[in-house]
Parts: structure tokens; sequence; C-alpha cells
């Protein structure tokens, strides 16, 4: 650990920088930024990743640094303005990282990234109390008056209850909560009538019945309850989820940024990650940097529509 | 400055605090105005009124005034509050351990301790124990050069 | 039985006693707290095995909840939020030289309270989750005026009702900066990005408490000479007093209730046991002055909470407090998800956990018990030494929980202006139980008012929100009536 910390504080200061060269890339351990707390599931995957990485790749050690706050905010920033010498990257998640730009707080943008790739996500969903009248969609489309949970202002919860607000053409009464742990007690002692929040939330109560999952709002059913029907087979085209995926400062040197790429992408097809994640409940959804960029950039699209509709 | 008039002087701060305060929920937007906007008015009704009654109290009631001794020995007050801004100055270029070792042994100076051996060690000691909990057990990531 | 034999196995004693050494240190420290020890160690605990590391976990847990008295009662700095209703007993009884009796009494009864809420998690966790899943926004609100109600009985005696009040509600006004969480707008962030999450109470308390005492202590006219009798007496040790333990059942009942439902329980457990407990004494057990039974109740209804804020935790995955939700990643994290199967899946894991926390709680009672008499020598540390030492702690502290230079610039604003409001008669505790319980009053009452569609009734509706009210009522009326006809009689 003293080796670990002693490194840190050199990669926080840059003392050991020199050009940096891909042939003897990394001379020095590489700070993760993760922007939570430590033991949340984003820690978590960066914690896996790390894990897997070192065992890997010789030479690759990984410090990992949670800079918790602001909804991601403060983390965010410190990635953007990081020294982008390949010592320093971060994970990002969605819709978090694209809502601050789009509510004009942040002052970083997608281009201030070299985006590496996905590494995982968490499916939105719409659960109601296990004893609700309502059992679809459609259900839920009628009711003009239902008071709908969903995580805070500007969360993935809200962009989706919005757009399904706009796609069934009601308005609820959103109560919006101060994170899943509000909205699951909300839901399993049925103060609410319905929540839009996300899969590993709500999964174990889905399965032990104190809770039902009426839609999930993926493209497809998921593998780990295939018995829900997806918000499109029930002929509204809500789709969200909750990405976490990884980034380095924009300007990185491309041949470091290349190395970076391998390395996600190689952790990411090891078996050996694979089972951990899903011991730990993290979904995969692997995503190259193009395909992850395209992706945030269309999310920032549909936020800025949510956005310009109703403030917050 | 004596006792009532720094009591007045902050309960009239307190009822401006208490006007702004309220008007400022005016701006609140769209859903706030039925709940969060309600609760802060509550709270600025409750300090203005408290505030006012509480300074017709003191305006009506006879009480013995006193000179208020607020500082105590301003030199060291002063000196310990301005060690503390340097420190947090010097926090984000410099971390703790540096500062801490000017600091502590200073502070014990001003304070009028001269006993250089006692002052020695209990600094080394925050040093070790701080370099031990926080860095080796906890990984706190301190700022400035890593020991 | 065989999970028992899972417990008393060396590995888990020796990871259960460092566990609970490290926690009592680090509630002890001003700034270091629970909920960030445990955050920071879960990752730690990553490499472990499943079942030691969560014993580690518990036991820091149960010792910080502990530690934080110690300082409370020896310098009047507590080093959580939830010691400083002991610290209102604590340290007057310091002053008088019953610092060691406050030490075994503040010891003792957080024992009472760590076994009976242990027990409690360990007998009926499931039957009380599904009753606290009843307590909805609207009592969550009534729950935090509860605790406010601890406002009122800190003005008891002598010191200004309306001050301590206003203290109460600037506490509370302080705690409005930040993200509003129903807008999401910003309010009164001036454009920092530090202000967006608002003003964490941790600097608030370490400035109010540790910072202005030694503020104080530096302004000093006169050197504190230490008073030899005061010091002598200190060496005796004094036995329990009479009648003491029916206030730790009472602050243990208390704190575990209290700990099962949302909100951050521990301060209000521990407010809540003091005003009960000073309803109950009368005028004769001299609260205020220096009352053990304060600190019985107080402390017992802390710890309290650590079986109790459990409770919800491993039965449903829905943390109690901000400590347990950093627990509950250590779970996770182990691929151990909270829930049903926590009890049958991973019971092999899960019961040996919930034993540990019993063994838990007689190490630290060991622990303090053997070294009060000589924490209580602190006293003898030359203020010039201990003043800067502490100093260093309290930017250190602010500084760790956030990693922001801010708080710590926040720190002593609060120390600066906080000394003043002291000086002509604020209540500081009044003002820390107004910016802890102040969000907790504002998520509720926001949350009641839209399920509720704007109307003020849910507040009242509900069996259990009845219940409160006649608490609320039973703890407001004595005081107020009291303060009222002292006024009248002047």
């Amino acid at each position: 650990m003293l080796k670990h910390t002693f490194a840190a504080g050199l990669a926080v200061l840059g003392l050991a920088a020199g050009p940096a060269l891909a042939q003897d890339y990394p001379t020095k351990s590489i700070e993760i930024i993760v922007p939570s707390s430590a033991g949340g599931s984003t820690d978590t995957t960066a914690r896996i990743f790390a894990e897997i990485a070192e065992k890997k790749f010789d030479g690759f050690n990984f410090v990992i640094n949670n800079i918790k706050g602001s909804g991601g905010q403060k983390g965010f920033e410190a990635i953007a303005r990081a020294k982008p010498d390949g010592y320093t990257i971060g994970m990002v998640f969605t819709p978090q990282l694209v809502a601050h730009i789009v509510s004009g707080r942040a002052s970083y943008t997608l281009d201030s990234f070299h985006i590496m790739g996905n590494m995982g996500e968490d499916p939105a969903l719409v659960a109601v109390p296990k004893d609700s009248p309502i059992e679809t969609l459609d259900d839920l489309a009628k009711g003009d008056d239902l008071t709908v949970a969903v995580n805070g202002i500007g969360s993935d919860d809200f962009i989706a209850a919005k757009n399904f607000e706009d796609a069934a053409g009601v308005s609820f009464n959103l109560l919006p909560t101060k994170g899943s742990t509000e909205q699951k007690s909300a839901i399993l002692g049925g103060h609410v009538d319905a929540s839009f929040m996300n899969l590993t939330q709500i999964i174990g109560q889905h399965k032990s019945d104190d809770a039902r999952i009426i839609a999930m709002l993926t493209r497809d059913r998921s593998d780990l309850v295939p018995d829900v029907p997806t918000g499109v087979e029930q002929g509204y085209d809500v789709l969200m989820t909750a990405t976490r995926g990884f980034v380095a400062p924009a300007g990185v040197p491309d041949d470091i940024a290349a190395r970076l790429d391998e390395v996600l992408a190689d952790v990411m097809a090891d078996p050996e990650f694979t089972q951990k994640a899903e011991a730990s409940s993290i979904y995969l959804l692997p995503m190259s940097g193009p395909d992850y960029l395209a992706y945030l950039e269309t999310l920032q699209a549909d936020t800025q529509k949510v956005f310009d509709a109703a403030p917050w | 400055m004596t006792r009532n008039t720094l009591d007045r002087l902050v309960l009239a701060g307190f009822i401006g605090l208490a006007v702004l305060l309220y008007v400022s929920t005016a701006d609140y937007p769209g859903i706030a105005q039925k709940t969060s906007a309600k609760y802060v008015r509550f709270l600025a009704l409750s300090f203005g009124i408290l505030s006012a009654a509480q300074l017709l109290l003191s305006l009506r009631r006879q009480v013995p005034d006193e000179t208020l001794d607020l500082f105590g020995r301003a030199g060291r007050f002063f000196g310990l509050l301005a060690g503390l801004v340097a420190f947090a100055v010097a926090f984000e270029p410099l971390g703790f351990f540096i500062p801490a070792a000017v600091f502590i042994p200073a502070v014990a100076v001003l304070l009028g301790y001269r006993n250089p051996l006692i002052i020695g060690a209990s600094t080394a000691g925050v040093l070790a124990a701080v370099w031990l909990i926080f860095v080796q057990v906890l990984s706190v990531n301190l700022p400035g050069p890593g020991f | 039985m065989e999970y028992i034999a899972i417990v008393l196995a060396p590995a888990s004693l020796l990871a259960i006693l460092t566990g609970t050494v490290a926690g009592v240190v680090i509630g002890a420290m001003p700034g270091l707290t629970a909920t960030m020890a445990v955050g920071l160690l879960v990752p730690f605990t990553y490499t472990m095995d499943p079942v030691l590391g969560l014993m580690l976990l518990g036991g820091i847990y149960a010792g910080a909840m502990y530690g934080g008295s110690i300082p409370a009662i020896l310098l009047n700095t507590p080093g959580t939020p939830a010691a400083v209703a002991t610290a209102l007993e604590g340290y007057p009884m310091t002053r008088q030289g019953r610092g060691r009796l406050a030490l075994k009494v503040s010891v003792v009864g957080s024992f009472m309270g760590g076994m009976l809420s242990a027990l409690v998690l360990l007998m009926f966790a499931p039957l009380l989750a599904k009753q606290a899943l009843a307590f909805g926004p609207a009592e969550t609100f009534l729950l935090a005026l509860m605790g406010l109600a601890g406002i009122v009985s800190i003005a008891d005696e002598d010191t200004s009702l309306i001050k301590a009040l206003l203290a109460g509600v600037l506490g509370m006004i302080i705690a409005v900066i930040g993200t509003d969480a129903m807008s999401g707008g910003l309010r009164y962030t001036f454009g920092s990005i530090n202000l967006i999450d608002g003003i964490d109470f941790m600097p608030a308390l370490i400035g109010l408490f540790s910072m202005i005492q030694m503020l104080d202590i530096a302004g000093q006219r006169h050197e504190t000479t230490i008073d030899a009798s005061i010091l002598e007496k200190a060496q005796k040790s004094e036995p329990m007093p009479k009648g003491i333990a029916r206030y730790m059942a009472l602050g243990s009942g208390t704190g575990t209730v209290v700990g099962v439902l949302p909100g951050e329980g521990a301060t209000i457990a521990a407010f809540l046991s003091y005003n009960f407990a000073k309803r109950i004494a009368g005028v004769k057990a001299k609260f205020g002055t220096g009352a053990p039974e304060g600190i019985a109740a107080s402390e017992a209804g802390n710890n309290g909470c650590v079986g109790g804020s459990l409770v919800p935790t491993l039965t449903l995955g829905i943390p109690g407090n901000s400590v347990a939700a950093a627990l509950m990643g250590a779970f996770i994290i182990h691929g151990m998800i909270p829930g049903p199967d926590l009890f049958a899946v991973h019971a092999d894991k899960t019961y040996p956990f919930i034993y540990s926390l019993f063994i838990a709680n007689v190490v630290f009672l060991i622990v303090g018990i053997s070294v009060a008499p000589y924490l209580a020598r602190i006293a003898l540390i030359p203020p010039a030494i201990m003043v800067p030492v502490i100093s260093a702690f309290a930017v250190l502290g602010s500084y760790a929980l956030n990693q922001s230079v801010f708080d710590v610039y926040l720190m002593i604003g609060f120390a600066f202006f906080g000394l003043i409001l002291k000086k002509i008669g604020y209540s500081l505790e009044a003002l820390i139980l107004g910016l802890i319980l102040g969000p907790i009053a504002e998520g509720g009452f926001s949350q009641g008012m839209i399920i509720g569609k704007g109307s003020p009734a849910i507040f009242f509706e509900s069996n259990i929100a009845k219940v409160m009210w006649v608490i609320i009522l039973g703890l407001l009326t004595p005081p107020l009536v009291a303060h009222v006809r002292r006024m009248l009689r002047r």
C-alpha cells in the first residue's frame, strides 16, 4: 500500500513525468478517478477492472481516487482537467455526464475527453408495489394523477419518466428522491404508485415478490428477468440505461490512447473479469470508444430536448 | 463593544437575513413552489419573528450591560486564527505534513510553551499518527508531495 | 451453533478486535467518522475473506459510535454528531473532576445499547423491517421534528429559549444551501461548485465544537492552572449511580427503534433519548450541569442505532444511515445482495457477522473500562500543546471527509462566527441539530406534500403519524409551560 500511495503522490504532482512514450508506457502508476464514493457499483467496476488489468498486463499498476460529489460533476471535471499524459484516466456514468453539460453547469464538454469505451450498464425499468393494480405500461399511461418516484432531477430515471410522459401523453405527480434507497422504500412501503429505477436496485425484490417490475426500458428483454416485457413491446418507445464507461482527458498522445483502449478491450474480454462482474451484479455492455462517443452524443441531444421542454 | 450592542446588531442582521430569504423564495421554479419554497418560507418567517421578539425583549428589558470580552488575549486568539488560515492556504500545494510540521510548534510557542523536547515530540507524534492512520490504513489521498 | 464457532475462531476474533479498537480511535478523532472509515476500508476488504472483512467493518461501526463520546466528555469536542448530547452532560462532569465516572457511564451505556440492538437485529430483523416500510416521507418529517424538539430541552434552564430556537432555525437555514431536491435548481450557491451539495455538517461540527474550544483556550486571559483537588478526585473511581440502568434501557430501546427508521438515526436517537431521560428524571437530576443519566441515555441511544440501522439494510437493502450504506457496499462487493438471500443462501456469512457485533460490544466495553482512568488524565496535557495538536487534526479532518480545502475554510468560518454567537448566548448544540436535521425535515416535508398532492393532511393521516404527534407534544409542552411561567414571573 505504501508503494501505491507514493506513486499516487507522484502521479498527482506529475513529478516523474517526462515525455511519455508508448513503448515504455507505463513507467508509473495510473490513477483512475472514480466520481462516486468507494463501495458503490461504479467504484466496484473500477476496482475489478484494475485488478484484472494489473494481472494481465505487466507494468500496469492502478490507483483509485474517489472524487465524489455533485452528481459526479466534481469527478468529471477532475478528469477533464487532468494532465493528458496517460497517467490519469477516469470513469464516467450517464446520463449525469451529459446532463451537467446540458444544464449548463459543467465546465467540460464531451470534447474534453478521449472516450476509451463503455464497460457496464444498469438498465432502467418501471417498478410498482407488489399489490398494485398497475400491471402494464398501458395502465400506467391512464393515470394522470399517479405519484411516480424518480431518482433526482436530471437523473436517468427522471429523463426516462419525462420521455414516457411525452410518449403516453400523461403528466405524473413526479416525486424526486435523494437516491435509489428512498425510491426502494417508497415502492416497498407502497407510498408511491410507481417508480422509474434501475435493475440492480430492485431485482432482488422483484425475485422475492416484494415488488413488481412491469417493463424494462431496454431494446431486448433482459436475461436476468426474462418474464418482464420491454417498453417497446408494450408500444412505448422509451429506452434508458445508465452506462459506466472509461475516459481519459482529451489530448492524450495517440499511441498511449490506443494502448489504453486496447487494455480496456482486453480486460472486458477476459473470462475472469466477466465472472467477477457477474458476482457483483454488474451488467456488462462493451462498447468501443467510437461507439460509446456516438451513444453519448445521441444521449446529449435527447437530454437537451427534455431540458428545453422543462428546464431544471 | 458591549454585550447588548452586539446582541442587537446580530438580531438586526438576522431579521435582514429572514427578509432576504423570504423574498428569494418567489424565484423558486415550478414544483419547488409547492414544496421547498413553503418550507423555506416557514423557516424565514420563524427566524424573522423570533429575532424580532428577542430584539424587542432586549430593548424593553433593562439588562445590566457589560463590555464583551469576545476574543480574550487578542494576540493569541488571532494568531491561532491566522495560523489556521495559513494552514488551509498551504494545504493544496504542500499537503498536510509540511504545514503541520510548522504549524504545531509555531502555535505551541505562540501560546507560551517553551520546552523544545515536548514540542518536538508532540509534533513528531501527530505526524506519525496521521501518516499511519490516514495514509497507511485509510489510504486517504492527501495533496502535496507523497511520503 | 456452527456460526458461533466461526465467530470464535482466532482469525475472526482478531478481525473484530482490530476493527473495534480502530473504530474507537476513529470515532474519538475530530473529523474521522465511521462513514468515512467504512467507506474507505470497503475496497480494502475486497481482497479479504468476506466474513472477516464484514466483521472488521462491523467492529469499526460499533467502536466508532462509542469512541465519539470520549472527546465529547473530556474536551467538549464530540467526535461524531451523535455525541453532542453526551457532551452536554459529560463535559461539565469532567470539569467537576468526575470525568472517570462519565467515561464509565458512557461505555456501559453504549454497550447496553449495542447489545440490545444487536439482539433485536438477530431475532426480529425481517419482522421489524416490514413495519419500518410503513414509515413514509410524512413520518420521516415528523421524526425530524421529534429530534428538533431537543432544542427546547437544551434551552431548558438558564439560556434563553428564543435564542436556542433561533440557533436551531439558523442551522436549518444554513442547511438549505445547495441543490433543491425538488426542482434540481441551485439555491444560494453563489456559483460555487463547492456549495452544490450543500454544507456538510462535519466541518461545521468540527468548527463549532473542537475548534471553538481551542480558540477559546488560546484566548484565555488566565493560564488555566490545573486544580489539584479536581485531579485528585479524578483518580478516585466513583461507583455507578443508582437507578442508571433505567436510563440505559430507555436509550437502548429508543436507539434501536429510531435506528430501524430512515434518516441519520444516531443523532436523532441520542437527542431523543436524552430528551426522554430529562423528562423522566425531572429537576432532581440537574440536567445540563453534569447528569450521568443524560450520558447513559444518549450513549445507549446512539449505539442502539448500530443494530437498528442494519435491520432494513440487511433484510431489504435499504440502509438506515450513511454508515449502513457504506457497509451495504461491502456486502455487494462480495456478491451478497441484501434481501432474503442474505439469511438463506449467505446465512453462513450473515449470521457470523451479526454475532460478531456482540463481540465488538464486549471488546469496546473492556477497552473503555480499562483505559478510562488513563483517558481522564488528558486534562493534564498542557493547553499550549493540546491546542495546536487538536487544531491540526481539525484541519485534516475537515479536509479528509470530502477531500476539499473549501471545507477547511468552512470549518474556520464556523469556529469564528460560532464563537461570537456562543458568547452572546446562542446554543451551538441547537445550531448543529438544525443543520443535521434540516435536510431530513425538508426532504420529508417536500416529498410528503407531493405524495399528499399539495395537502398537508398527509402529516396527520396515518396512525404512526398520530402517535408521533402525541410524543412531540409530550416533549414540547412541559418545558414550554415552564418557560412561559418563568417569563411571567419576571
